[in-house]
């Protein structure tokens, strides 16, 4: 855990917001709170939970996280869990759900007395849900909080979890389009990012200028970056070719940087399709980085003119949130989450093509003072609503919901 | 009956607010015409919600309308004629959700009328119906006289300003904000300060400019007062 207190985030996000979160929690001061997610590092979730056990705890919380263990036979299960929920059609046998239950079994025999002591439990995603039909003693409130995009799972994936997941008392999507019909409350609750992170912490402007020397990109152009895996939902061949249309008339360098190709096919794939559309063009930057370069991304972020976020298809996009969080007037495709940050020509602009993100960057690149209103404006934007404060808020204001009769659309605590 | 009408001769309980987002149980709605259905039949809190609650939560602060059918037919729908019907209406204006939620149907009818098509928008940008649950808490401040107001709401949070002058309408008799309810309260001297606030068009503001308005409201008032004593 990082162990960051409370105190430390009130430089950034303000007195007010930390006394909010501070008179919030003062109503749920003991209250047993567990997290049950399905690995300790790496992912989204885990990022989350590093922050957010401690933070409270620092609140006066009674907060733990639990991680469920199993061989790779259980892991390779919910891994087609995940990939069925976001689309894909993945094969579903009986075999397959007797290892995800058998596991999950397991795994109860160990925290059955701490899930059903506790006031709150959040299940993180369906590696651990089975847990609540072992937990028959449970006292609190069971909560499936549901990270990916389940826009659109694959049914029978969905069919099987959804009698799991029907039995909670809530769940909890990030985004209003993720949500799926069930017979319980479904709230949402939009990521966030940690502003005291390796990816997002303040960096001196010579870290900054080392990491373009490290890549050979010269400091004295403007750099266009998109941070991301190599995928093609996140079309780099369109931002290749959004600054082909520019390069006559405009003297700039691009860095497409994203990790997680070698163990994906696929990625390995559009990896090289991107080295060939590249080919040639000594002002274009192809960095593949290791998962966890989170300070590489931190500096070319910093270094940036423009950020780039092109994708044709996005959940929320959290590298919009940490470009916007640097300051960075961002370029976005017009799809998903993207829409919720990018408030066209006041936090960014939104485009549905190469020629669109052409104009832009051309538009902002010849204007600076634009670039830096546009800028603080998304700095401002992401401080009011995507920080972690926010994030906490939220959790502790649906416990407390759930505490004070969530059937009112007033509870007074 | 807020709390402030129900103990108008006692001391104001600075609250604040915060709130948690959920699905409003209604379908979504793909084009105009399933807009105005479920419009018509969705819970009133859905109506408060996508009318009142888009100050309050995670959203753009300058935003070109108020609430999101208005955003909806603009950005969506791309109707800017429609968006520009539903984004003049003032909530505060009518007496309650009821009259509300005819008036939204009726300029969507009007609109459906003149138009030779139903807009319709793709799959993934359908208008999705939302309600929010408010957890009001208190934040250990009294106020013994109404022009201590204006060393408090400087200090105030948005959401806490948005509890009181704000979402207080949906909860007073008088359908009034929390301040003026508790003015009216004390026995003498706040009449022009009942007044003050409401001449303020709270409903177009975002809430840093209603927060500064009521400051700048305020603090000439309670110079006189202390001068007046």
């Amino acid at each position: 855990m990082n162990g960051k207190s409370l105190a430390q985030y009130e430089e950034v996000v303000g007195s007010v917001a930390v006394s909010q979160l501070r008179q919030l929690a003062d109503n749920l001061v003991g209250a047993k709170v567990v997290h049950v997610n399905s690995t300790k590092e790496g992912g989204g979730v885990a990022e989350i939970l590093h922050w957010l056990i401690p933070l409270m705890n620092d609140l006066g919380l009674d907060a733990s996280w639990e991680v469920v263990e199993g061989h790779n036979s259980y892991f390779n299960v919910t891994k087609s869990f995940h990939n069925g929920l976001q689309g894909n059609p993945v094969a579903l046998t009986e075999s397959m759900t007797e290892t995800y239950e058998q596991t999950v079994a397991e795994n109860a025999d160990r925290l059955r007395p701490l899930l059903e002591d506790a006031d709150y439990v959040f299940i993180h995603d369906p590696q651990p849900a089975f847990l609540l039909n072992l937990c028959g003693n449970r006292r609190g409130k069971w909560i499936w909080r549901c990270h990916p995009d389940v826009s659109h799972p694959y049914r029978k994936v969905w069919n099987y979890l959804k009698k799991i997941v029907a039995n909670y008392d809530a769940s909890v999507f990030s985004m209003p389009h993720f949500a799926q019909s069930l017979p319980h409350a479904q709230f949402i609750i939009a990521p966030s990012i940690d502003p005291l992170s390796e990816k997002n912490r303040d960096l001196r402007a010579r870290e900054v200028e080392n990491t373009l020397a490290r890549f050979g990109i010269s400091p004295d152009l403007p750099v266009l970056t998109q941070i991301s895996r190599f995928d093609r939902f996140k079309d780099p061949i369109g931002v290749i070719e959004a600054f082909n249309l520019l390069n006559s008339t405009v003297d700039a360098q691009l860095v497409l940087a994203g990790g997680g190709a070698t163990d994906d096919p696929e990625g390995e794939a559009v990896y090289q399709e991107v080295l060939q559309a590249a080919k040639g063009n000594d002002r274009i930057f192809i960095l593949q980085l290791p998962s966890d370069a989170h300070r590489t991304i931190n500096a070319l972020q910093r270094a940036s003119a423009i950020v780039i976020q092109k994708s044709l298809q996005e959940g929320f996009g959290l590298t919009v949130t940490e470009a916007m969080w640097k300051g960075k007037p961002v370029i976005g495709g017009n799809v998903g989450g993207i829409r919720l940050q990018i408030h066209n020509h006041h936090t960014g602009f939104l485009v549905d093509s190469p020629e669109g993100a052409a104009l832009r960057i051309r538009e902002l690149l010849r204007k600076p003072e634009r670039m830096k209103a546009i800028g603080k404006t998304a700095r401002r934007f992401v401080r009011d609503n995507f920080l972690l404060t926010r994030h906490l808020r939220e959790y502790l204001t649906l416990m407390l919901g759930f505490r004070h009769g969530l059937e009112n659309d007033l509870i007074r605590v | 009956m807020t709390d402030h009408s129900e103990n108008i001769n006692m001391p104001f309980a600075v609250k604040d607010c915060a709130l948690i987002t959920r699905m409003g149980g209604v379908d979504t709605a793909v084009n105009l015409r399933e807009l105005r259905e479920r419009i018509r039949v969705c819970p009133e809190a859905c109506l408060f919600h996508h009318f009142m609650e888009t100050l309050v939560r995670p959203s753009f602060d300058d935003p070109e309308f108020r609430n999101d059918f208005a955003v909806w037919s603009a950005r969506y729908l791309r109707d800017r004629v429609l968006a520009e019907r539903l984004g003049i209406l003032n909530p505060y204006k009518f007496d309650n959700l009821q009259q509300l939620r005819e008036t939204v149907v009726e300029t969507i009818d009007d609109r459906l009328a003149e138009l030779p098509y139903v807009p319709s928008v793709p799959k993934g940008d359908d208008f999705i119906f939302m309600q929010a649950a408010t957890v009001v808490f208190d934040v250990g401040i009294l106020l013994e006289s109404p022009y201590q107001l204006s060393e408090t709401i400087p200090q105030m949070s948005y959401s806490s300003i948005y509890y009181h002058f704000i979402e207080a309408r949906r909860r007073t008799e008088e359908r009034v904000d929390d301040f003026t309810a508790w003015c009216k309260g004390v026995e003498e001297g706040c009449e022009e300060l009942v007044e003050a606030f409401k001449g303020i068009e709270f409903y177009y503001m975002t809430l840093p400019e209603l927060k500064t308005t009521l400051i700048e409201t305020i603090e000439p008032l309670t110079v006189k007062a202390k001068h007046e004593r």
